[in-house]
């Protein structure tokens, strides 16, 4: 049987009303079986599950499964990479920083290329060769951006995680 | 492997008296201090840890390493944001999810479908027999097989839940940060996931006995 509920975990919320969805169908609110089985329950939720299970054998079964399958879960070792599988990595932010700036920096001479481009093409003759580059160029460009932002676009809905900080 | 959190001024070691292992905190903060030894005990503590949530979040050693060694340098650049008196576990946890997280999402983008082939519980979890009886390893180590193989079955968002709690042992405390959740709805979200994991057991029909 699990540990009695530690003070810290006095936080965990008192469930809301009791809906007939424990595994014995009474009315019952079933997640705080596994609160109970992490010992996170208050006090009186504790009791209320220890009074539940005392006549409920479907629900005294399935705590002791889940108890059986985090048991399982958290004994389970994995195979470890070996030390050389390591990169030697410098750790300092020091390629983190050149990559950045190399970044930024390749940006801008794009936008200065294109620019210059489009500026030569405006002001004077160009050849038909000079005209396909620059406008070559920048469609591949336009089309490279529209199609990462139409992928980004149609997974945003569904992204659960734009939130999150890097 | 346990990252340990401990008080952040050292004890000073008595003439002749062998140091005694540092902690996290202190490491980190002799790290900022410019000290390579305690970066690359720190970074020794810090690998293994970031390679298994990685590893169980995304159930591929490649890119579970990849992650880890991301990660580690992520942690490293912003060692000075680091609060040592919270621990390093919750700092690093965070950083290798969200880098997992990122990697899903490319995978998602990008269409790429594993092959299950690759995702063999038989090349991930090592057979050390960690149960007492002459038969209850193997029969444990099958469970855990079957465990991890119906655990790939589920939803990202019930994986990631039951990881940090049945294979990471995080409080629920602890989850509620990293998730950014209420922590009553941890304790609805785990049970939903535990029950995901009990279906997809007794489907295949492998209900465990406890």
């Amino acid at each position: 049987m699990p540990e009695p509920a530690h003070p810290a975990a006095a936080g965990v919320p008192r469930s809301e009303a009791p809906r007939p969805d424990a595994p014995c169908g009474r009315r019952f609110p079933e997640e705080l079986l596994s609160g109970f089985l992490d010992g996170v329950l208050t006090q009186s939720d504790q009791q209320r599950v220890r009074l539940h299970l005392e006549d409920c054998p479907s629900c005294r079964a399935q705590v002791a499964e889940l108890a059986g399958l985090r048991e399982a879960a958290l004994t389970t070792r994995f195979v470890l990479p070996a030390d050389d599988q390591w990169d030697e990595r410098p750790r300092t932010g020091w390629s983190r920083l050149a990559r950045r700036t190399g970044f930024t920096l390749l940006v801008l001479w794009f936008l200065a290329v294109a620019a210059a481009g489009l500026w030569g093409l405006a002001t004077g003759p160009a050849s038909v060769l000079e005209k396909v580059m620059v406008l070559g160029g920048l469609a591949a460009a336009a089309l490279l951006f529209a199609s990462v932002l139409a992928d980004r676009l149609r997974t945003l809905p569904g992204d659960r995680y734009r939130g999150v900080q890097k | 492997m346990t990252l340990t959190q401990a008080p952040i001024e050292p004890a000073a070691a008595a003439p002749g008296e062998a140091a005694a292992p540092r902690s996290d905190a202190e490491l980190v903060l002799a790290a900022r201090r410019g000290s390579a030894a305690a970066a690359d005990e720190l970074a020794r503590r810090c690998r293994q840890p970031a390679y298994l949530l990685a590893l169980q979040l995304l159930r591929d050693p490649d890119d579970a390493l990849d992650v880890a060694q991301d990660a580690l340098l992520r942690f490293f650049t912003h060692l000075d944001r680091v609060r040592p008196e919270d621990g390093v576990k919750p700092w690093l946890h965070a950083i290798v999810r969200n880098r997992s997280r990122d990697l899903l999402r490319r995978r998602r983008v990008r269409r790429i479908v594993r092959s299950l082939e690759s995702d063999r519980p038989e090349d991930r979890i090592d057979p050390v027999d960690t149960a007492p009886g002459p038969h209850a390893g193997v029969e444990r180590r099958e469970l855990q097989e079957r465990i991890w193989r119906a655990l790939g079955e589920l939803t990202e968002a019930q994986r990631e839940i039951l990881v940090l709690r049945d294979y990471q042992d995080l409080t629920y405390d602890e989850i509620a940060t990293l998730l950014r959740i209420p922590l009553g709805t941890v304790m609805s979200r785990l049970h939903r996931a535990r029950r995901a994991l009990e279906e997809r057991l007794a489907a295949a029909g492998e209900v465990p006995h406890a």
